[in-house]
């Protein structure tokens, strides 16, 4: 195809060849607690989980699906005891990767390991740690502990599990900079911005206010009289906690959003997100749970917004800027250190940038543009 | 290994125009760091530091929030902004 002079061209790129190095989310811990074994997809295969019967109640197991003897698939077979048993010839498999007993054979060849993930529960949540070199799990990279959460003081999680087909996850991370679609997708007004890469951190801040001409009918933020203040940090590729604290006519709501993934193939990935708020004093369970179910709903419908972009859009190695955008270039950079084997992370993949967007441009046109779309409104009320 | 492959040689070029060629260096004037600064508009700002400015600044030396910034660079920055050292505005280019 030839570009008529001056003419940009889209530069699709191509997908990497490998899956992101890091601590991925498998879901909520309990899920995988009724002493059955799982199957999770994710790096294009299948990943077996199970808790081991005599563990302690955060020890699981997680290991390649298919047997290494014949191939049979793991996550239809049993736990029995402390490992999950083959359903082809019952090999049985323990969670540090070891086959530990063959029933009918006198002896388990050593060289019987297979690919095993070393997890850890946190906040309620199964993680595991991937990388393509194999290296040892980094505890230092782990999401921090959510004080409260797991207690009374906070709802049960609201978690949801929605696959993405037709992108891949690095459309998801892109959000992170990308303060103009709050208004276009998500219909609120971003009224401060400011974001922070720096290690295997990235963060967006954010404050923003629902648009008085979407209110009605569109869902996500668009709701007028709330108020977000929202601080979003993403611990490497895979895994963000969004702390919101949503003032709603002047009644402040503390909630806490982790919006995490798994990539299943080079254009697909499973998002998962999960909801806890913190409950208001002098509100019964009730109410409470009413307010979380809300949320989970609110939140749940802007990421479907997102979803919905995503699944029509073109990937774009070289998205062209306004002095408005957000710093898509560098978050990339920092993205891709989780790409490439450790050697090759270089130095401004994690030198620490800091971002702030100016809103006040950007408003000014959108009020303007909201006001405009109500007084329409108001005019063909009358006329109507 | 090169992980998401851009196709053609233009996207290299945007990705060191809209990371490095709008910089501008701003020496902070209470210590020894020098970060790379630009600004799209009066009240935009990006900093770009190194790990050696890092080393070099001791408010970020000290255990910290990840979005803490340091308000003494911040305050040479806007000295620099003043003295119009910084251009404002990335012009066409960016």
């Amino acid at each position: 195809m030839t570009a008529a002079a001056g003419a940009r061209v889209l530069d699709r790129g191509l997908a990497p060849e490998r899956y992101a190095r890091g601590w991925h989310c498998a879901g909520l811990a309990d899920t995988f607690r009724d002493g059955r074994p799982h199957a999770i997809e994710t790096f294009g295969a299948k990943l077996v989980v199970w808790q081991p019967a005599g563990a302690d109640p955060d020890t699981f197991g997680v290991l390649d699906g298919y047997c290494r003897h014949m191939g049979g698939d793991l996550t239809q077979g049993q736990v029995k005891g402390d490992e999950v048993a083959c359903p082809f010839h019952d090999w049985r498999w323990g969670a540090d990767g070891r086959c530990k007993q063959i029933p009918y054979a006198r002896r388990v060849p050593l060289r019987a390991r297979t690919q095993r993930y070393e997890t850890v529960v946190r906040n309620g949540q199964l993680l595991f740690w991937h990388d393509p070199e194999g290296s040892a799990a980094d505890h230092d990279l782990l999401p921090p502990e959510l004080p409260g959460v797991g207690t009374d003081a906070y709802t049960e999680w609201f978690w949801e599990t929605v696959e993405i087909e037709g992108s891949h996850c690095r459309e998801l991370i892109d959000n992170v900079v990308d303060m103009a679609h709050f208004y276009y997708v998500h219909f609120a007004f971003p009224t401060s911005f400011r974001n922070v890469f720096e290690g295997t951190r990235a963060t967006q801040f954010m404050e923003s206010k629902g648009r008085p001409d979407k209110a009605a009918d569109a869902g996500g933020y668009s709701d007028v009289d709330m108020v977000l203040r929202s601080e979003a940090t993403y611990y490497g590729p895979a895994y963000m906690i969004n702390w919101l604290e949503v003032d709603y006519k002047g009644f402040v709501t503390e909630v806490i959003l982790i919006n995490c993934h798994l990539p299943t193939g080079p254009d697909s990935f499973t998002l998962q997100y999960g909801i806890t708020v913190k409950k208001p004093e002098g509100l019964d369970d009730k109410t409470t749970q009413y307010i979380a179910k809300r949320y989970a709903e609110m939140f749940g419908s802007g990421f479907l917004q997102d979803v919905h972009i995503w699944q029509n859009k073109a990937p774009v190695q070289n998205p062209l800027l306004c002095e408005e955008d957000g710093p898509v270039y560098q978050l990339r950079r920092w993205y891709e250190q989780f790409y490439v084997d450790v050697a090759d992370i270089a130095p401004d993949m994690v030198a620490r940038f800091e971002f702030e967007v100016d809103t006040t441009k950007a408003n000014e046109f959108w009020h303007e543009e909201v006001a405009e779309n109500l007084r329409r409104r108001e005019a063909e009320g009358v006329a109507g | 290994m090169a992980s998401f492959v851009p196709t053609s040689e233009e996207t290299l070029a945007d990705q060191r125009l809209y990371t490095s060629d709008w910089l501008t260096s701003v020496s902070c004037q209470d210590c020894l760091a020098v970060v790379g600064v630009q600004k799209n508009s009066v009240h935009h700002t990006s900093i770009q530091w190194s790990a050696e400015a890092l080393d070099a600044c001791p408010e970020m030396g000290r255990p910290r929030e990840l979005h803490a910034g340091c308000p003494r660079l911040r305050a040479s920055i806007e000295q620099a902004v003043r003295a119009g050292d910084v251009p404002i505005g990335a012009g066409d280019g960016i």
